[in-house]
């Protein structure tokens, strides 16, 4: 039976050090989300982005930022902490938002989707495909972080206030030996 | 994202070419909305040239199944393939929406007689 993965609450995981990453500052403009994320991952390795998946993953991110964070103020800044290599991504995004307040109650809707899945109970799971709360509207697909917390494979967590998250995924090497261009 | 609709026996196979991202997966629902008000009942969605697709692309694919699950009308969606595939996998949707390798085989699924399904 695999576990359901959780989004956590620890401001002191290891995940908020920011040391040797890159950093990157944007307006919340909705119109400008796939360009922010462009400017972010063309640092990352060809091996790593998986045709798009990577980006598509990031975007997710600082769109959550931008909208349900910021919600688009212009005078709002999303900050992005951003390092890749060839065997892991990771990201921190802020934003001056109030936090995610209903993060528990996220991860109760998620396990309850994650059984139906696991069941294969499609009908039961009709109730869970999209998670939204009152602040959602009709462009908001609540699906987002249920693809985030698999993807995301060494974890998906918050600070207290919630309002900046970090997320790390490794891939595994796929090449035994040091390629010759690493000891130069 | 460019829509194409085009129509084989009583069933409508909409082509969809492009990204379907934030910016523009609500043109989808907007159009299949449109043809069920014209009685339409039987869609393929085919994402044989859909290389990217975000949550909001999941989102009017979601909304879409579930809206023609409700109403009892049939859907296929084919062909997703590469990141495509990999974002409906992470979802845990392979299981929830109707899906079919090709065109095809998503036609024999959507026409096929109450008792041959049975079978």
């Amino acid at each position: 039976m695999s576990q359901v993965k959780l989004l956590e609450v620890n401001e002191n995981s290891k995940l908020f050090d920011k040391t040797g990453m890159f950093f990157k500052e944007f307006d919340s403009d909705f119109r400008q989300i796939r360009y922010y994320t462009l400017l972010v991952v063309q640092k990352a390795p060809t091996e790593i982005k998986e045709i798009n998946l990577l980006e598509q993953q990031i975007s997710e991110i600082i769109k959550n930022a931008v909208k349900h964070g910021n919600k688009c103020d212009l005078k709002k800044k999303v900050k992005v902490w951003y390092y890749f290599s060839k065997d892991k991504a990771h990201l921190i995004v802020e934003d001056e938002g109030e936090g995610f307040k209903d993060l528990e109650g996220w991860n109760e809707f998620n396990k309850k989707r994650i059984e139906c899945f696991l069941n294969q109970n499609f009908e039961e799971m009709e109730k869970y495909v999209s998670y939204r709360t009152s602040k959602s509207d009709d462009h908001d697909s609540g699906n987002a972080m249920f693809a985030a917390v698999e993807y995301w494979n060494g974890g998906v967590v918050f600070n207290n206030k919630k309002n900046c998250i970090a997320v790390l995924k490794t891939f595994p090497k796929k090449k035994k030996g040091i390629d010759m261009e690493d000891m130069q | 994202m460019e829509l194409k609709v085009r129509k084989f026996s009583s069933t409508y196979i909409i082509d969809v070419n492009g990204e379907m991202d934030l910016y523009n997966s609500y043109k989808l629902k907007e159009l299949v909305l449109k043809m069920i008000e014209k009685k339409i009942d039987k869609f393929i969605i085919n994402l044989e040239n859909v290389d990217y697709i975000d949550s909001s692309g999941i989102g009017a694919l979601i909304f879409i199944c579930s809206h023609i699950k409700k109403v009892n009308m049939k859907l296929q969606i084919t062909n997703i393939h590469g990141s495509v595939k990999k974002v409906i996998e992470l979802t845990k949707l392979m299981g929830y929406f109707p899906i079919s390798n090709n065109i095809d085989q998503a036609i024999a699924k959507i026409e096929q007689k109450p008792m041959e399904a049975q079978g």
